[in-house]
């Protein structure tokens, strides 16, 4: 007579009834671990902008996020539509990518994991402290006096000429870093 | 990429602050007159964050190696 794991005087059955059951298919038995923030409550608080910054911590980005908003409307409404009109949208937008991404860092960093590296790859670049400097300039001269900026609006394709030129610079570049074997 | 030496955007949020609490206690003391100096010069606020992300690239990429 053989014994079975199914017989309870089998010697195999104490080691089969302690092991675990068996996880159903795409679930893990690792520790659960809470993460700090959520990244859609991040989007979703910065409806508001500047909201989903204070959600993350980050205070000062969310007085930046907040009076550039506030700033670019009330400027549009006082006879500046260009370039302002065109920023309310950008910096809405780009202030709820900026409360997701920024949610998600906190969680690597919460993790261990590289938040830095992956926070904010656009940012290194010039381009982006280099066009604050432009802007900052440019509406400084206007409010002197020394420059009509209105007139400059109708260059404003000049600006998706720089922009797209920028992707096209940024794609070649990527691929180059990669060996030519990127996408 | 190396961490940021410092947080552009905190340390011109400082700044501001501290240049808003400096141009108000002027303006309070009959200095001089607060509103037309801020809706003039505020775009220095851009230059300065500008300047010092600028900064901080240049800061974070001589560190890391990078020319």
């Amino acid at each position: 007579m053989t014994s079975s794991p199914f017989d309870p005087q089998s010697p195999a059955a104490p080691a089969a009834a302690s092991a675990p059951p068996p996880l159903p298919p795409g679930q893990s038995n690792a520790p659960f671990v809470r993460l700090p923030k959520s990244p859609g409550l991040a989007a979703c608080l910065s409806l508001f902008p500047g909201l989903g910054q204070v959600y993350n911590g980050r205070i000062a980005r969310a007085f930046v996020f907040f009076f550039s908003w506030v700033g670019s409307i009330y400027l549009t409404a006082s006879g500046h539509e260009f370039p302002f009109a065109f920023m309310i949208p950008f910096v809405y937008l780009f202030n709820i990518i900026d409360a997701w991404k920024g949610a998600n860092a906190a969680n690597a960093r919460f993790l261990g994991g590289r938040a830095e590296a992956e926070e904010q790859p656009e940012v290194e670049s010039p381009v982006w402290g280099g066009s604050l400097v432009l802007l900052g300039v440019l509406i400084l001269l206007s409010n002197l006096g020394w420059l009509d900026i209105d007139r400059l609006a109708r260059w404003w394709p000049v600006l998706l000429i720089a922009v797209g030129g920028y992707f096209v610079y940024n794609s070649l570049e990527a691929r180059k870093a990669s060996g030519g074997s990127a996408e | 990429m190396t961490r940021s030496a410092f947080s552009p955007e905190g340390v011109t949020f400082g700044v501001c602050l501290v240049a808003l609490g400096v141009l108000g206690t002027l303006a309070n003391l009959g200095k001089l007159e607060l509103l037309p100096l801020l809706r003039t010069y505020w775009p220095l606020s851009l230059v300065l964050w500008g300047v010092l992300e600028l900064a901080d690239l240049t800061i974070r990429r001589s560190s890391s190696g990078r020319s």
